[in-house]
């Protein structure tokens, strides 16, 4: 999920302690901060820190202005190869910024049937991913480079690479002599794990148990929504050394579900609120609630939507 | 008294139009004004009657919340609610398509406008005095809950190429630490002005706008004047390329951000920008857009209509705040007083969105980029000097050197706000005079 979705489900967590409640309600707002700090902690130190010290046997970085996919291909089945051999090969590939907001956009496809590698240029994007008009290369070939190995995806077939950090790749040879792909090999593995949640939780338990347990609750609720996606997360580090596959009930760019997840949070935040008053001066119950502010809004949000598309010709 | 009301709102709003293109001034320093103008009056016996004053003064916010895009997208001088405006709208421009930016954002504007009137006003008195109810007590943590989301979303900008290790780690954290620094600077500079006033009160109600013209719109004019940036021929063109669909996710996502702007004490509408960017999750620039139009009016147009909903009264905003000293609204007839004139003022504003955009693509066509620049740096600062005076100057120049951290470090822009968000999250928490005393400011 998004960020701002973890980070809510964190204050969420700590709204469902009533000794968070109550000290906030004495002026006291650490236990809501820390059930922010640690809802979004797993993905801070995985983008702010850990990457930025993943090294990689391969590291492929295109010219911006010599658009040849060639090497990039040959660098992936150079991976494979080297699993292959026994090796665990990491690759990754860099974006190609060409200007403050422009980014030159490629893609390259894993195809394991036909047992090759297929890179190809792209638009140039902005930084929000859109493309800008007249911007495809001409020529524009695919690139191909063979190799003899049965693959395992555990994410995608195509992986685009446009804006910001390119995405990295972790090859390996398993038991059934697959090649195994990782994707972003350095995320979602010890930091979203439930062991080191435990021990954050730990740590903040010398201060008080209370803050021990809004920590373990807000990472906890980050792994579990992560494990609601295709890439899962390496639950019990470092006694796994893998990620236990996601659900693959949503992907974490989907707007609805952050949406519709981010808005949930916010109304359990309410209710754990309200519960917390003593005399409270206005009556209603949690039913009442989510119809009066979730269903009925999303029933009617849905039907306008849908309406809308049959109106533009997209339903 | 109808007519005469609406005429009091068009007043304000066609004033508001040309204010609103005037970067660097803020309708509440022209509100402030208006508003001791009136006691002035009042002093010599010639009272003016609220039914007047009311809707002028919703007119001045409504057209100037709807059409103080156009400086922000055309000329980069943006105010506070609309710094998330200004990158992808110097793209549009940039690309020859100024007109299609301001226009879409425009668009967003009355989406918000409409959601205001037709969708919250209707059920406001019933469910807003509960919400408020059942979070006054929590209204410190919040806000401190938004600093910590504010400093723990902004991303690494850089780090994305070479071997791994700590050079890579400093590149990153270059635009992190920036974004740190201009935090916790803005919010010693909040402090200060905050603990030693330098500016007068009473100079128009405003004295943290010096602050806040540095801090966000200067940056803004001296980089323009400083790039020598060509601006493109611009197109004008009749569609904006937008649907249904579009307008129903971006009014979503701008008028929740939006709205937790006008409802919570001191969050602000770059707050409202950055949940609406944040909630939209769309890689489509246009829902971007237009969300940040919606959040804009939601904001400031939104807070002056909770002043105005019966049973809540609450008091938002610097228009509210300015509105208070002079009426109390009791009624629901002062309600739907608001909420015509917000329809009014909105209608209107964006009609003259279109021939006030065209004819400053027309200036820009005829006079220098750098120099309109410069013009408009010019009036920036002969507007601080007439309201506070040389020590407004200083503390502007002040603003400037903070505000020009994030711009040159790429990090974002919205950490300025420290300047409102650290004290007061100091001040609800208690623990404000403390901090103040050991910085020797008591």
């Amino acid at each position: 999920m998004k960020g701002i979705a973890h980070f809510i489900s964190g204050v969420t967590v700590a709204s469902f302690c009533p000794w968070a409640v109550e000290a906030a309600q004495n002026g006291n707002p650490v236990y809501f901060i820390l059930g922010a700090v640690a809802g979004i902690l797993p993905d801070t130190i995985d983008f702010k820190f850990y990457r930025f010290f993943y090294k990689h046997d391969i590291r492929v970085e295109p010219q911006p202005y010599q658009l040849d996919p060639q090497p990039i291909a040959d660098a992936v089945a150079q991976a494979v190869s080297l699993a292959m051999e026994g090796k665990r090969a990491t690759l990754k590939l860099a974006s190609i910024k060409l200007g403050a907001d422009d980014w030159r956009q490629y893609s390259m496809k894993i195809d394991p049937e036909a047992g090759e590698v297929q890179v190809q240029f792209g638009p140039i994007v902005s930084t929000g991913q859109v493309p800008q008009p007249d911007s495809m290369p001409d020529p524009r070939p695919v690139a191909i480079a063979k190799f003899d190995a049965p693959i395992l995806q555990s994410y995608e077939p195509t992986y685009t690479v446009d804006i910001f950090d390119g995405p990295s790749f972790a090859f390996q040879c398993n038991e059934a002599g697959q090649v195994e792909i990782d994707f972003l090999p350095w995320h979602r593995n010890g930091s979203h794990s439930l062991t080191v949640g435990a021990l954050l939780a730990g740590i903040a338990s010398f201060w008080t148990w209370k803050a021990g347990v809004v920590v373990f609750g807000a990472y906890v609720i980050h792994v579990i929504e992560d494990q609601l996606g295709h890439m899962g997360s390496n639950l019990f580090f470092p006694i796994t050394k893998k990620r236990a596959p996601g659900l693959k009930l949503m992907r974490s760019g989907d707007a609805f579900p952050n949406f519709a997840g981010v808005w949930l949070c916010c109304l359990l935040i309410f209710w754990n609120l309200y519960a917390g008053i003593e005399n409270p001066l206005y009556h209603f119950t949690f039913i009442r609630l989510i119809m009066t502010a979730m269903m009925i809004p999303f029933a009617i949000f849905g039907a306008g939507r849908w309406l809308l598309l049959r109106l533009d010709g997209e339903g | 008294m109808i007519l005469t009301a609406a005429l009091a709102v068009l007043a304000g709003t066609v004033l508001a139009c040309f204010l609103a293109i005037l970067p660097g001034l803020h309708i509440y320093n022209v509100m402030g004004l208006a508003a001791l103008l009136i006691y002035r009056l009042q002093d010599l016996g010639l009272a003016v009657a609220p039914q007047i004053y009311l809707p002028f003064m919703i007119g001045l916010v409504v057209g100037w919340s709807v059409l103080n895009t156009i400086p922000s997208v055309l000329l980069g001088a943006p105010d506070e609610s609309a710094i998330f405006t200004v990158l992808p709208g110097q793209k549009y421009l940039m690309t020859g398509r100024g007109y299609e930016g301001t226009m879409i954002i425009g668009a967003g504007s009355l989406i918000g406008l409409y959601m205001l009137v037709f969708i919250i006003a209707p059920f406001a008195p019933k469910y807003l005095p509960v919400v408020r109810n059942v979070l006054n007590p929590h209204m410190h943590w919040i806000l401190w809950v938004i600093i910590t989301f504010i400093l723990m979303t902004e991303w690494p900008k850089g780090g994305n190429w070479g071997p791994a290790g700590w050079r890579k780690f400093f590149n990153a954290w270059s635009t992190l630490g920036a974004g740190l620094l201009t935090f916790g600077l803005s919010g010693l500079l909040g402090f200060l002005l905050l603990y030693r006033a330098p500016i007068a009160i009473e100079d128009a109600f405003q004295n943290i706008m010096p602050a806040f013209v540095g801090l966000f719109a200067v940056p803004w004019c001296l980089l323009n004047a400083l790039s020598g940036a060509e601006v493109p021929r611009q197109h004008v063109r009749d569609t904006l390329n937008i649907n249904g669909d579009l307008l129903l996710r971006s009014g979503i996502a701008g008028g929740i951000g939006g709205g937790f702007a006008a409802f919570f004490p001191v969050v602000t509408g770059g707050v409202g920008g950055l949940l609406a960017g944040h909630a939209t999750a769309q890689r489509d620039e246009r829902v971007f857009l237009m969300s940040q139009g919606v959040s804009k009016v939601v904001y400031y147009t939104g807070a002056l209509m909770l002043f105005f909903v019966p049973g809540l009264f609450l008091t938002r905003g610097g228009a509210a705040w300015i509105l208070k000293g002079l009426y109390t609204p009791k009624t629901l007839g002062d309600y739907y007083l608001a909420l015509g004139s917000i329809a009014i003022a909105g209608g209107v504003s964006f009609l003259l969105m279109s021939p006030l955009t065209r004819a400053t693509l027309w200036l820009m066509k005829k006079v220098d980029y750098r120099l309109i620049s410069l013009f408009a740096l010019g009036i920036i600062i002969a507007l601080v000097y007439s309201i506070t005076g040389w020590v407004g100057l200083f503390v502007m120049t002040v603003g400037t050197g903070i505000g020009l951290i994030p711009v040159l470090f790429g990090s974002r822009r919205l950490n300025c706000l420290g300047v409102l968000l650290l004290p007061i999250a100091c001040n609800m928490s208690g623990i404000g005079e403390p901090i103040a005393a050991f910085l020797g400011l008591l």
